[in-house]
């Protein structure tokens, strides 16, 4: 099971903070899952999007692969200081 | 903008003077905090004491303060910064700026220092230096209102100390509109060495562009793309700064008590989406700013202004406080009295720690509450006592954590470098910001080049927060260009949305001396080697302070997404003296400063 959570403006979309996931193999997947489920296209490119604290950038994008115990965090594009 | 002058006014002889601007200053350092710190360089002497009348107060604003480009109202004040014993150069927005802008001035220099408290009355050209014994020891709100009283016109905008900058504390800031600061570096207590309570400014002048065509040109394109930027038109207006609580928490890199962590579990409880729902009364905006991150916020029957980012972290998770209520109410208070929420949230953190590791004695609290992680009581109470400078403690809080921590002989629980405190992000979860915290020109600071931008938000490129490699570069050219910005006028925020060419296509069309973004950038350059001589000339030793607190750079994070990971900076700091064009012990060499006309 990954549990994946949201923030921002992400959350009106999901309807709420936190969901769990079964049988994504990679974050490919997972994203065309919570499309069907929230019935929005999600774009992981217009998005912020980690697994275990790390962004997608920087671990395969849409290959990242995904294991049980995982946490994906989704958050728009953000800023501040 | 042609027709700005210079303002200065002799607190300790009375006299007043106005004066042209430097064309060929204004050429090489834009306005702002570059025309200011050549001024400060130029006229304050090697080694002057901060808190002496020798040292000078710059109030200080870009070419496009009051004007009509996007958050063109930011204002700042430079001198010798009493905490750092660099130069200081803090930048606030609201409407203070434009308001002086109007006046028909760019700079006003306060010099000496006045027998009594006083307060500087700008209308226009002309100046009064006023008394302002009957504000003497209130709060900058209520000092705010009677300042509005005594000028009897309500459309002046007021810029003033509270009790802490009056008790000199190092870590004392300036705050007009009575919620928004030039908080950082112990600003407030130049003032109140001056026994200066206030400077009130009111104008009926107008801004004109040097190219209004051009102009409306530049608007056209950069209002768009503000318009179009996810940040700028929807993350920081919805959620204001505190929308980055989750995601900095996310990487780990969410500092926790005193920087001991840098993963808070309960972190959503504090974060911007739950203050949205919770406090929030409604979004504010600064003069000319179609973003307005700022919060009106309330608790109970009282109302203000925040908190920011930083300020919920400083006085949230970093004394390990949860509940947005007690740390929005430090927030008020820190506003009241005149203190920069990241230090006072940095130093109160330090005692904390201290207190739990049994280094300050329950003897030194008198009476007051034990200074323990996650109180929300002695934080407010502690906070208060640092802003009156009261009692044992709060006299040692009001110097700043270094101060604090050295006097109880445990240096090593102030998170700070070159004694200013670090703001909001763990240098050991984003490797770049902590380059920029170690060799930042005003001390510990993630506004002298934003490298959190890249490393954890993707902007404008998405670069590793954990790898090293090419960074000094990122970091030099984020120095460079948030020079330029801070000189302009402009808000940084802006920078979400705008690239370099926007800044300069609005500087040629606005300012008219500025041709080109190469120009542009090179002024960025040239006025941070400029900050960094003054730093060198006032005793700064780069081996031994462009360096990060101990901890960061050798106790691995305990917990979190970046969990075993400390700071790398010996792999990056070398590389950044040399990418800047300064030899191996981070001085710039002659070849820099000749290329660059210092």
């Amino acid at each position: 099971m990954v549990r994946v959570q949201f923030f921002g403006q992400v959350r009106g979309i999901a309807g709420g903070k936190e969901t769990e996931v079964v049988d994504c193999p990679d974050v490919g997947s997972l994203f065309s899952l919570l499309s069907e489920r929230f019935g929005h296209q999600l774009r992981p490119e217009s998005l912020i999007v980690m697994v275990n604290g790390r962004h997608i950038a920087h671990t395969g994008f849409l290959e990242t692969p995904l294991e049980s115990g995982d946490l994906v965090s989704i958050f728009p594009v953000i800023g501040g200081g | 903008m042609a027709e700005k002058m210079l303002m200065r006014v002799n607190l300790t002889t009375g006299a007043i003077s106005r004066e042209p601007l430097n064309e060929a200053w204004l050429k090489d350092f834009i306005g702002g905090r570059g025309y200011a710190t050549k001024l400060i360089y130029e006229e304050v002497p090697a080694k002057t004491d901060p808190l002496s009348p020798e040292n000078k107060l710059v109030l200080a604003l870009g070419p496009l303060s009051g004007s009509n480009v996007p958050t063109g109202g930011r204002s700042m004040a430079v001198t010798k910064g009493p905490l750092t014993n660099c130069i200081a150069c803090s930048n606030t927005g609201g409407f203070w700026g434009a308001e002086f802008s109007r006046t028909g001035n760019m700079f006003l220099v306060v010099e000496g220092k006045a027998e009594k408290p006083v307060y500087i009355w700008i209308r226009d050209d002309k100046a009064e230096i006023r008394s302002a014994s009957f504000a003497w020891g209130m709060d900058t709100a209520v000092s705010t209102d009677r300042f509005l009283k005594d000028v009897d016109d309500e459309k002046a905008r007021v810029a003033c100390i509270g009790p802490s900058g009056e008790k000199l504390s190092k870590i004392a800031c300036i705050i007009n509109e009575k919620g928004r600061a030039m908080g950082r570096s112990g600003v407030g207590a130049v003032m109140g060495s001056k026994n200066l309570k206030a400077v009130v400014v009111r104008g009926t002048g107008t801004w004109t562009a040097s190219d209004p065509e051009g102009l409306k040109e530049a608007l056209r394109v950069g209002m768009q793309k503000i318009k179009e930027n996810g940040v700028t038109s929807q993350g920081l207006p919805t959620y204001g700064t505190a929308v980055l609580v989750n995601i900095v928490n996310a990487v780990g890199g969410y500092p926790y008590r005193n920087f001991q962590g840098g993963y808070m579990a309960e972190a959503d409880k504090q974060s911007g989406e739950t203050l949205a729902a919770t406090l929030l009364t409604g979004k504010k905006a600064c003069y000319a700013c179609p973003i307005a991150c700022g919060r009106g916020t309330k608790v109970g029957d009282k109302e203000g202004e925040g908190p920011e980012y930083e300020s919920l972290w400083s006085l949230g998770s970093n004394c390990g406080v949860v509940e947005l209520e007690p740390i929005t109410l430090a927030n008020y208070l820190c506003n009241e009295l005149g203190m920069d929420t990241i230090s006072a949230g940095g130093t109160i953190s330090a005692a904390m720690e201290l207190f739990e590791k049994g280094f300050l004695p329950a003897s030194d609290l008198e009476g007051g509450p034990e200074p323990k992680f996650g109180s929300g009581e002695a934080l407010l109470y502690w906070v208060e006592k640092m802003g009156h400078a009261e009692g044992k403690l709060g006299k040692l809080l009001a110097e700043g954590s270094a101060r604090l921590c050295e006097a109880y002989g445990h240096p090593e629980f102030s998170i700070t470098v070159k004694k200013q405190e670090l703001p909001a992000y763990d240098p050991r979860a984003v490797q770049g910001i902590g380059l920029t915290y170690a060799t930042s020109n005003r001390g510990a600071c993630h506004v002298r080049g934003y490298m959190t931008s890249a490393e954890v938000l993707g902007i404008p490129e998405k670069l590793d927060p954990w790898m090293t490699e090419g960074k000094p570069g990122w970091t030099m050219a984020f120095n460079d260009m948030t020079a330029a910005i801070d000189s302009s006028g402009m808000c940084l925020f802006t920078s979400f949305a705008l690239s370099a060419d926007d800044y300069a296509a609005f500087l040629k069309a606005g300012a008219g001396f500025i041709g080109s973004t190469e120009e542009m950038m090179r002024c960025g350059e040239r006025i941070w080697n400029l900050e960094r001589l003054f730093n060198l000339r006032e005793g700064l030793d780069p081996l031994k302070d462009d360096t990060l607190p101990k901890r960061l750079l050798e106790e691995p994070l305990p917990e979190g997404a970046s969990k075993g990971m400390v700071s790398q900076l010996p792999k990056m700091l070398p590389e950044y003296y040399k990418v800047r064009g300064w030899d191996e012990r981070g001085i710039p060499t002659e070849a820099k400063l000749r290329e660059l006309g210092l």
